[in-house]
């Protein structure tokens, strides 16, 4: 909406900005704000507070299946995330995520903007279709959707390796697609961008109806050529809802967890192709170490933190201009 | 090792908007001993719950169990969870230990016993041994169950696994059910083609790989003076191994990274008569109703006749070395009470009504292998139960470590047997595991 | 300049519809048809996982991996909705799940629509640190919390209770909406608000009369969002809620993914079970569109 005030001389757009530099009247009652948040800080500190309260402690204990019967743990110190950085694999696991998240995060914003800028750029009834399409998917529940992916690429039964061998390609009769790493993470990549473009396509769509028209038609009198006024008009109005979904994006990718697992119970190679969420899984409830999947926990949080921090710096910076 | 008295340390008392984080143990978990009982013995009358794993108990055994509870117990009444197997220890890791919450019996898998067992998430039941059936219930089930001689957990049904093929295919090829293993690996690669396996088995079905392992008398993992190691690189259980790898090798067409395949549908004609992609499988019994000729059953739905033609479908047992039967890995769960259950005589009273001739016997006439060995006729005496019988008595489980879930919960077990399965070096890839997994089998 | 638009608004698709089509829109250009063309076909291939649910839930097991992939439930039927709906937890996880998920939205839309006010419409110490713990919470692993929510839970005598799980899912989606409807808050100019109050409105009557509806496009985003999460969430109501009488659906979905020693996983039965979940989220969309209609986007909030 920046953008929007220096195109078109909108009175309202402009006001906040006013609000902001005379402050003083809300300073008199400074404890709403305080209140308003008691009721979100509240359940959050019920719910979180306490687990991950728990998994500091654990983190810093031995802690087993035996302790969580009942024996006493005992405390030592930081052996557990000594333990894991020794670990390659905790390595592995880390780079893999983070790649994967990158991927997967940017390509379902660019073909989530593509779609938006489609729906923009068509007619009512295309649109209309394209939309109720990707609502249709939002809809499908995570488990049927992995599932449904798992049968398109099964190695035996598979429409994907039909409809190739039907075009001629004939080493795709019973090519295992979850069996390498590679083509393993083409398949979750795919379940991954399908799940997600469909909330991105139409929070940039919403953002793109709220471009306006007249100052395109303008624009466009004035000569601005489509890819002009893409570049000079719509991208920069857009860019904040842009923004804060590649954000939300990334977060969610990087915790990308059941997907995986569900492909990889149809047979994968599990160790290279688990990601932190898995991994985290597998140490805990799998082989029973609580201590070091809390510490493998704390451990990502942190990662995460100082990875994102300089966009999120930037996200409020711009926020605060 | 040592039992800990349940000293539930559990922080957090209750929900609060201010959510104090004060350290306070959760009371008195009260010893299972104290149960207050009336004057003359009987336990008082409460609710106790019994968890059973996934769907496999039908639904009149779970009613015989609540009516005859409930009956025997005046004014008790039980309550029957079902757990789904995949969430099963998610849920036994929460529950067993919160004797607030905790079912009083349940079921486990059998594999899954010893590191409950270890950790004394279950009740001793040695005095209560003899008169559930002593030496007649299945002493592998009955191992995977103790500790430190103690019974803590029980069998509560057996399966297991045998092969299923097409017998028009192998005789047409003019072969005939074998007789040793190396006859049935020479078999099934005759009969492999391209497009259809001699012997369909995915590389990671650890479950069904092992029985070559226990066919060449070659042990997982032993135990000696209280210490578990991994003996994959035993000569013995190597040269299982490598047997293994050339029998899937040589007549396997599914992929090395396959597992839990619905090998059933390999056997079957294709929906519009293609050929069968399998001329062999090995599954648990129960496979047999997804095998067979197209038909309609009663609500008008296509299902499979459960290989009613027995020229074109029939079983065997995995052969051994040397004739006789290969042991198998046999199916099945444990059952055993919470250490933290708050009516332990009433649960006792519980698996008296479990262990029963009776309960036994409608296990068996579903199609559930009694944990009594006594009661085994009431599986009935057509070839499938002959052949479920015979393999189930020679059958043999995983060990009975402590760490042994957490070495299924790594997915150990699926990435040794890809690895083998992919053509590697059996003796490097068994070392390499051997010093993985020996670490974990100690720990509970 | 805080005025993010809307992050989401989903619902306000159909609220697209009223905007000016000038004479340039009407012509026909060969661009337009291959634009539609395209997504057209994106909108098929979008939807074939979906069809393809539907259609293996309609089709036998016997069926239903065979090499010849079935693309039409030729030999179809209702058999496996049949059978899902035969036993008894259908209904009653279905009215556990309306139950946790229709009290998350309504908490989650309070909770953060009030968390949100404060943050885009006051400047106050630790408004920014409040903003980056927002973000950062989501940042958390929740695979490695399930026993001490378990824990937790237990000693407040909250597990198997729909009050329980209900804590752990608002909290677990408040973060992201406080975010998202900070934009939508920002967007509404205070002005408004204010211009209402001379008028002679009290500072709540002018809120609920003036910027409350102008928050109706972010509010449904946001309990979308919310309905989304709590619907098909999986794992936390799984330590959450042990008993079989206490479960939600996606628990319920849960048990036909068992094999069993008395048959195999039947994925026509799944696929129908999954279709009976997707159901009601598709209903719910159908309503908030339906709320949608009437342009509430113009006005004040478009640039």
């Amino acid at each position: 909406m920046s953008a929007t005030s220096t195109v078109a001389s909108d009175p309202a757009a402009d006001a906040p900005d006013r609000r902001r530099e005379q402050p003083p009247r809300r300073r008199r009652r400074p404890r709403l704000p305080y209140a308003l948040l008691v009721p979100a800080v509240a359940v959050i500190l019920v719910a979180v507070g306490y687990p991950v309260y728990w998994q500091v402690v654990t983190s810093l204990q031995e802690f087993g299946l035996a302790q969580q019967f009942g024996a006493p743990p005992t405390f030592v110190g930081l052996d557990n995330y000594a333990r894991l950085f020794m670990d390659p694999s905790l390595w592995a696991v880390v780079v893999r995520s983070l790649l994967f998240c990158l991927v997967n995060a940017g390509l379902t914003v660019g073909i989530g903007v593509a779609l938006a800028l489609l729906m923009n750029a068509v007619g009512r009834v295309p649109r209309l279709v394209l939309q109720v399409a990707l609502l249709l998917a939002w809809a499908m529940p995570m488990v049927a959707a992995v599932t449904v992916f798992k049968w398109l690429f099964d190695w035996r039964s598979g429409v994907v390796n039909w409809l190739l061998v039907a075009i001629g390609l004939d080493q795709y009769q019973g090519y295992s697609w979850l069996a390498q790493p590679m083509t393993f993470f083409l398949v979750a990549s795919l379940v991954v961008v399908w799940m997600s473009v469909p909330f991105v396509a139409l929070s940039v769509f919403a953002a793109l109806t709220q471009v306006s028209d007249e100052v395109l038609e303008a624009a466009a009198i004035d000569g601005a050529g489509p890819w002009q006024r893409f570049w000079g008009i719509i991208l920069p109005m857009v860019r904040p809802v842009i923004s804060i979904v590649l954000l939300l994006q990334i977060i969610w990718d990087l915790r990308v967890f059941a997907q995986i697992r569900i492909l990889q119970d149809a047979g994968a190679p599990i160790d290279q192709t688990n990601l932190l969420g898995n991994y985290i899984y597998e140490l805990g409830l799998g082989r029973q170490d609580f201590a070091g999947a809390s510490a493998v926990s704390i451990f990502v949080l942190l990662l995460t933190v100082l990875l994102s921090w300089p966009y999120v710096r930037s996200l409020l910076k711009e926020d605060e201009a | 090792m040592k039992r800990n008295r349940l000293v539930v340390a559990s922080v957090a008392s209750t929900i609060t908007l201010a959510m104090a984080l004060t350290a306070c143990s959760s009371g008195s978990d009260a010893p299972a001993d104290d149960e207050s009982t009336s004057a003359d013995g009987t336990p008082e009358p409460a609710d106790i719950t019994l968890w059973l794993a996934g769907p496999d108990t039908p639904d009149a055994l779970r009613d015989y169990l609540t009516s005859t509870f409930e009956e025997e117990n005046p004014g008790s009444t039980l309550t029957i969870e079902q757990q789904e197997w995949p969430d099963l220890v998610t849920s036994l890791t929460t529950a067993l230990p919160d004797a607030e919450n905790t079912p009083d019996v349940t079921e486990i898998g059998n594999t899954q016993s010893p590191t409950f067992t270890t950790v004394g998430a279950f009740r001793d039941l040695t005095p209560l041994y003899e008169e559930l059936g002593g030496d007649a219930l299945l002493p592998s089930f009955v191992e995977v169950g103790m500790a430190e001689g103690k019974n803590y957990s029980l069998p509560y049904y057996f399966g297991s696994r045998y092969m299923f093929y097409r017998k028009d295919i192998w005789t047409a090829a003019g072969l005939e059910a074998p007789t040793t293993l190396s006859e049935f690996s020479d078999a099934v690669k005759e009969l492999h083609t391209d497009s259809q396996s001699g012997f369909a088995i995915g590389g990671q079905d650890w479950r069904n790989g092992i029985s070559w392992v226990f066919a060449n008398d070659g042990e997982l993992a032993v135990e000696e003076d209280g210490k578990w190691t991994s003996t994959l690189s035993d000569a013995n259980t190597i040269k299982g191994l490598e047997q293994w790898q050339d029998v899937f090798e040589g007549a396997s067409n599914v992929p090395a990274s396959a597992m839990d395949v619905a090998y059933w549908d390999f056997l079957n004609d294709g929906t519009d008569g293609e050929a069968p992609e399998a001329a062999t499988i090995m599954a648990p019994n129960w496979a047999r109703w997804s095998i067979g000729d197209l038909t309609t059953n009663d609500d008008g739905e296509e299902v499979r006749d459960g290989m009613v033609d027995d020229s074109k479908y029939d079983i065997f047992g995995l052969p051994g070395v040397d004739g006789g039967l290969a042991p198998v890995f046999a199916g099945g769960s444990n059952i055993g009470i919470s250490a933290q259950s708050q009516h332990p005589e009433l649960a006792e009273n519980l698996l008296r009504i479990i262990f029963s001739e009776e309960y036994q016997t409608m296990l068996g006439e579903n199609g559930l292998g009694p944990a009594n060995s006594d009661y085994v006729s009431s599986l009935g005496d057509d070839k499938f139960a002959q052949t479920m019988i015979d393999t189930a008595a020679v059958s043999q489980l995983t060990p009975a470590a402590p760490g042994w879930a957490a070495v299924e919960g790594a997915s150990l077990y699926e990435q040794l047997f890809q690895a083998i399965a992919e053509g590697g070096d059996v003796t490097e890839i068994a070392a390499e595991y051997d010093e993985k997994i020996t670490p974990m089998l100690n720990n509970g | 300049m805080t005025t993010a638009p809307a992050p989401v608004v989903p619902g306000s698709v159909a609220a697209t519809a009223p905007r000016p089509t000038g004479p340039r829109r009407r012509r026909i250009r060969p661009a337009r048809v291959v634009l539609s063309a395209v997504a057209v076909v994106v909108a098929v291939v979008w939807v074939f996982p979906v069809y393809w649910m539907v259609n293996s839930s309609l089709l036998p097991q016997a069926r239903l991996q065979s090499r010849e992939p079935n693309f039409f439930p030729t030999n179809g039927s209702l058999h496996n909705y049949a059978d899902v709906l035969d036993g008894t937890g259908f209904f009653a996880a279905l009215r556990m799940s309306l139950v946790v998920t229709l009290s998350t939205v309504a908490l989650v839309l309070v909770f953060a629509l009030l968390a949100a006010l404060a943050i885009s419409r006051f400047r106050f110490r630790g408004r920014k640190s409040f903003v980056i713990a927002m973000l950062f919470i989501q940042m958390l692993p929740a695979e490695g919390m399930f026993i001490a929510q378990y824990r937790m839970l237990s000693d407040a005598h909250l597990l198997d209770r729909a009050i329980g799980v209900t804590i752990l899912y608002t909290a677990a989606v408040v973060p992201f909406t406080v975010w998202m409807l900070r934009g939508f808050v920002a967007g509404i100019p205070a002005e408004l608000e204010e211009a209402g109050m001379v008028d002679g409105l009290s500072r709540t009557q002018a809120f609920l009369r003036i910027t409350f509806p102008l928050l109706a496009p972010g509010l449904v985003a946001a309990g979308v969002y919310a309905f989304l999460q709590a619907w098909n969430e999986f794992t936390i109501a799984l330590v959450a809620l042990p008993s079989d009488a206490s479960q939600t659906l996606p628990l319920w979905l849960r048990s036909f993914l068992n094999a069993s020693v008395s048959k195999g996983v039947d994925w026509g039965e799944v696929m129908a079970a999954s279709t009976l979940i997707a159901l009601p989220v598709i209903v719910f969309f159908l309503l908030v569109q339906g709320r949608m209609t009437g342009g509430l986007v113009s006005g004040a909030v478009k640039g």
